[in-house]
C-alpha cells in the first residue's frame, strides 16, 4: 500500500513539472466541453427562406408573415430575376416558399389551395425539421381561417419532459463533458506510461522491489486523481454556466464517474504500456479515446441508428454507458433503477482494461 | 533573384524531393497512416453518423380501448418513426418507463375519446416526449403531430366536405430520398485532408528537428526555400492521393452523386491538402518534439472539426461563433464538395469559397515555411 503511494506521488510530482500536459490537461476539458457543448447543435433556428408569391395578395401576404413571425425561420429576400432554385444552389436559402397564383381565390371558394415548399435536402436532417415546421405553420395558418367554421377532431396535448425548453446545450453540454473526461485523463496516463517505455525508466522500476500490480495501481492512482480534479472542474461550469442541476438522486453519477475515471486510466495506461512510444501512444488515445467516445457513445447521433455491424463495438466503449448516467442525473433523474446497468458496464470494461494493462507490463518486463 | 527557376535550382529541389519521398516510402508507419486511418474513419463517420430519426419507442395507454383509439395509434405508427413498443394500464407506470429510459414517446388516450369523436366535439390525446435529445423531440413532435392532422383530415372530409383547406407540398431538391450518408460523407472529406494533412506533415517537419538532421540540410547547397519546398511537393501529392481514395470510397461505398465537375472538386482539394500542410509545418515550428506536435495537435483539431458545419449546421451554432466559421478551412471545403457534388454547382457559386480557401493556403503555407526558415538560419 505504502509503495502505491509513493508511486502515486512520483507520477503526481513528475506531471506537475510538465507544463504543456499538464495546461492540456487542466484546460482543455473545461474549454472543449464550453465550445462545443454550447455551439455544436443539430437544431436550426433561423432557416434562411426565400419567397417568391405569384398571388400578390392580402392573404397571401399573411401566410407569409407567418413564417416570418415563427421562431425557426427568417425571410432573406431574394433578388428579382433569380429563380427560387437558383437561391437554393447558391446556398443563401435552405427553403424556398412558392405560393401560386389564384391561392386566395382558392381559400375563398373553399377549395384545396397549395403552396410549393422546395427544401434544400443536402443536409437531411435540417431538412426534416424544415418540413416539420413548415407544415405546423400552415396548420396553425389554416386553422386561423377556418377557425369559425370547424375544428380538430382530435387535438395532441404534448408535453415535453426532462428537457421542457428543448435546449440543446443540456443534451450537449454533458455529452461533450463526456468526451472531454474520454480524452484527457487517458492521455495524461498513456503518456505516463510509454514515457518509461521510450526512456527506458521502466528498467529501473523492474530493479526495484515494487511489483507489477503495485506499479500499475500507484499509475492509475495518480492519473484517477488529476483525473479527478478535471471531472470537478468541468461538473463546477456544467453546473454554472450551462445551468444544469442534478435531476436526482446523484449517487450512481458519483459511483458512475470513479469507475469510468478507473476505466479510462486504465486504458491510457494499457495503450502507453503496449505503445513504448509517446508520439505513437498519443495516435492511438486520439483514435480510441477520441473517435469511438465522439461516434460510438451517442453523443451527437443517436446509438440506436448505428448499423448492426459496428454496434457490437460501440457496446465496448465506456463512454457510451457514462452518457446514460451523466444525462440521467442531469435530466431524466432515474436514478438507479434507470442506470445500474450502466454503472455495472463501466465498472467491468474498466476491470478488463486493467487486466489487459497489467499483462502488457508483464510483457513489459519479459522485453525489457 | 529572378521568377524564373534557374536550373541549379530545379535540380537541387529535383534532388531533395527525391530525398524527401524515398524518406517517406521507407517510413512505412508513414504510409500506413495515410492510408489505413483516411479510409477507416471515412467508412466508420459515413456507416455511424446518422441523425435520422427513426424506431422511436412508443409506449401507449389506452384507456379508451375502441376502434377509434386503435386508429390512432395505428395513424401514429405506421410510418418508420414510431415503433410499438408496449401498452401500459396507467399514465404513471408510462411515466416510470419513459424516467428509466425504457421509452422515447408515450401516447395517452382518453377513455372518453370515441365517444367526443361521436359527439363532434374535440378529443385531446396526451403526448408525453422524452426531449433530452432537442432534435429528436424537435423532429418526432412533428411527426405526431402530422399524424394526427392527417388523421384529422380524413375524419374531416368524412363528416364536413367543404372548407377552407391550405396545404403544403414539400419537395426535397439535391437528395430527395434523404440519404444522410451523403452528407455525413461530403463533409467528413475536408475535416480527413485538414487533420490527417497536418498530423502527417507536423510529423515530418519535425522529425529533421529531433534527430538533428537540419545540420546536414544547412550543410547542402541548397537554400532553405529549396528545402521548405522540397518538403512540401512530396507530400501534396501524398495527401493528394489519399484524397482520391477518399473521393473513390465516397463515390462506390456511399454513392455520393458525383454531380458537379470532379475537376473543381480537385482544386478544392489541393487548396485544401496545402492549408493541411501549412497547419501541420506551423504547428511542428512551434514544437520541439513529435510528442509536443501532438499535443499541440489536441488543441487545434477538434474544434476546427466541431465547428466547421461538416457535421452539425451552421446556423445551429451561437451568433459569436458563426463568423469564425469564416476562417476555418473545413467549413469552405465542406460548402465546395457539398455544393459540387450533391448539388451540381459551377464555379460561379463557389469561387468565393474557393477563393478564401486559397487565400487560407497561401497565407498559412507562407508564414510556416518563414518560420521554418528562420529556424532554420
Amino acid at each position: 500500500m505504502q509503495r502505491i503511494v509513493a508511486q502515486a506521488r512520483k507520477e503526481l510530482t513528475q506531471i506537475l513539472r510538465d507544463r504543456l500536459a499538464l495546461g492540456l490537461a487542466l484546460v482543455m476539458p473545461v474549454a472543449l466541453t464550453a465550445l462545443l457543448g454550447t455551439s455544436i447543435s443539430l437544431t436550426v433556428t433561423d432557416i434562411p427562406i426565400v419567397v417568391q408569391d405569384l398571388d400578390q395578395t392580402p392573404l397571401s401576404r399573411q401566410y407569409v408573415d407567418a413564417f416570418r413571425s415563427s421562431l425557426t425561420f427568417r425571410i432573406a429576400a431574394l433578388p428579382p430575376a433569380t429563380s427560387p432554385e437558383a437561391a437554393l444552389t447558391a446556398g443563401w436559402a435552405r427553403a424556398a416558399l412558392i405560393i401560386p397564383e389564384h391561392f386566395t381565390r382558392e381559400i375563398r371558394r373553399g377549395r384545396l389551395a397549395e403552396a410549393q415548399l422546395l427544401v434544400d435536402a443536402t443536409d437531411t436532417n435540417t431538412a426534416r425539421l424544415t418540413r416539420g415546421a413548415a407544415t405546423q405553420v400552415t396548420g396553425a395558418f389554416a386553422r386561423q381561417l377556418g377557425a369559425s367554421r370547424s375544428v380538430p377532431a382530435v387535438r395532441t396535448a404534448t408535453r415535453l419532459w426532462f428537457n421542457p425548453g428543448r435546449e440543446p446545450r443540456k443534451f450537449y453540454g454533458p455529452g461533450f463533458f463526456v468526451l472531454a473526461l474520454s480524452i484527457f485523463p487517458p492521455l495524461l496516463a498513456a503518456l505516463a506510461m510509454s514515457r518509461e517505455g521510450e526512456q527506458k525508466t521502466i528498467l529501473q522500476v523492474y530493479a526495484s522491489s515494487i511489483s507489477a500490480h503495485e506499479f500499475l495501481l500507484g499509475k492509475v492512482l495518480a492519473g484517477m486523481t488529476i483525473g479527478l480534479l478535471e471531472w470537478l472542474l468541468t461538473l463546477t461550469f456544467l453546473l454554472t454556466f450551462f445551468g444544469l442541476r442534478f435531476a436526482g438522486d446523484p449517487t450512481p453519477l458519483l459511483a458512475g464517474s470513479v469507475l469510468f475515471l478507473f476505466c479510462v486510466v486504465s486504458f491510457g495506461a494499457l495503450v502507453g504500456g503496449a505503445i513504448p512510444n509517446q508520439a505513437a501512444a498519443i495516435q492511438a488515445v486520439a483514435l480510441g479515446g477520441f473517435l469511438l467516445a465522439f461516434l460510438l457513445s451517442g453523443l451527437i447521433f443517436p446509438v440506436e441508428n448505428i448499423p448492426p455491424a459496428l454496434a457490437w463495438i460501440s457496446n465496448l466503449v465506456q463512454a457510451r454507458y457514462y452518457i446514460v448516467v451523466v444525462r440521467d442525473a442531469f435530466l431524466q433523474g432515474g436514478g438507479w433503477p434507470a442506470v445500474w446497468w450502466a454503472v455495472l458496464a463501466i465498472g467491468a470494461i474498466g476491470l478488463v482494461y486493467f487486466g489487459l494493462a497489467w499483462r502488457a507490463l508483464r510483457r513489459m518486463q519479459v522485453k525489457a | 533573384v529572378s521568377l524564373i527557376p534557374s536550373r541549379r535550382f530545379r535540380g537541387r529541389l529535383w534532388a531533395l524531393a527525391l530525398k524527401e519521398l524515398r524518406q517517406i516510402r521507407r517510413d512505412r508507419r508513414l504510409t500506413i497512416s495515410l492510408i489505413v486511418p483516411p479510409v477507416l474513419q471515412i467508412l466508420l463517420f459515413g456507416f455511424a453518423l446518422d441523425a435520422d430519426v427513426r424506431d422511436l419507442r412508443l409506449g401507449v395507454v389506452d384507456e379508451s380501448r375502441t376502434a377509434e383509439s386503435r386508429e390512432l395509434i395505428s395513424a401514429i405508427t405506421e410510418n418508420r418513426t414510431f415503433r410499438l413498443a408496449g401498452a401500459y394500464a396507467t399514465t404513471a407506470v408510462l411515466g416510470e418507463a419513459l424516467g428509466t429510459g425504457r421509452l422515447d414517446v408515450g401516447v395517452v388516450v382518453p377513455a372518453d375519446f370515441a365517444r367526443f369523436l361521436a359527439r363532434g366535439q374535440p378529443a385531446t390525446v396526451q403526448v408525453l416526449l422524452n426531449a433530452v435529445n432537442a432534435n429528436t423531440a424537435q423532429i418526432a413532435q412533428g411527426y405526431v403531430e402530422g399524424a394526427v392532422g392527417s388523421l384529422n383530415r380524413r375524419l374531416g372530409t368524412a363528416r364536413t366536405p367543404a372548407r377552407a383547406r391550405v396545404e403544403l407540398r414539400t419537395a426535397f431538391l439535391y437528395n430527395p430520398g434523404l440519404v444522410y450518408t451523403w452528407f455525413t460523407v461530403s463533409g467528413v472529406f475536408g475535416t480527413l485532408i485538414i487533420l490527417n494533412g497536418s498530423l502527417v506533415s507536423a510529423a515530418t517537419m519535425i522529425r529533421e528537428k529531433e534527430r538533428g538532421t537540419v545540420e546536414q540540410l544547412l550543410m547542402t547547397p541548397a537554400s532553405a526555400l529549396e528545402v521548405v519546398t522540397a518538403k512540401i511537393v512530396p507530400l501534396f501529392l501524398l495527401l493528394m492521393g489519399m484524397a482520391g481514395l477518399a473521393l473513390t470510397v465516397a463515390r462506390l461505398v456511399f454513392h455520393v452523386p458525383f454531380r458537379g465537375s470532379l475537376l473543381l472538386v480537385l482544386t478544392a482539394c489541393a487548396c485544401c491538402v496545402l492549408t493541411g500542410i501549412g497547419i501541420g509545418t506551423f504547428i511542428s515550428t512551434f514544437a520541439r518534439s513529435a510528442y509536443q506536435t501532438l499535443l499541440i495537435s489536441f488543441f487545434v483539431n477538434p474544434p476546427l472539426a466541431a465547428l466547421s458545419g461538416a457535421f452539425t449546421p451552421i446556423e445551429a451554432m451561437p451568433k459569436w461563433i458563426q463568423p469564425l466559421t469564416h476562417l476555418n478551412p473545413i467549413a469552405h471545403f465542406a460548402t465546395i464538395a457539398r455544393s459540387v457534388l450533391v448539388k451540381g454547382a459551377g464555379l460561379d457559386v463557389v469561387y468565393p469559397h474557393l477563393l478564401v480557401l486559397a487565400l487560407l493556403a497561401s497565407v498559412l503555407v507562407g508564414v510556416s515555411a518563414w518560420r521554418f526558415r528562420t529556424q532554420l538560419g
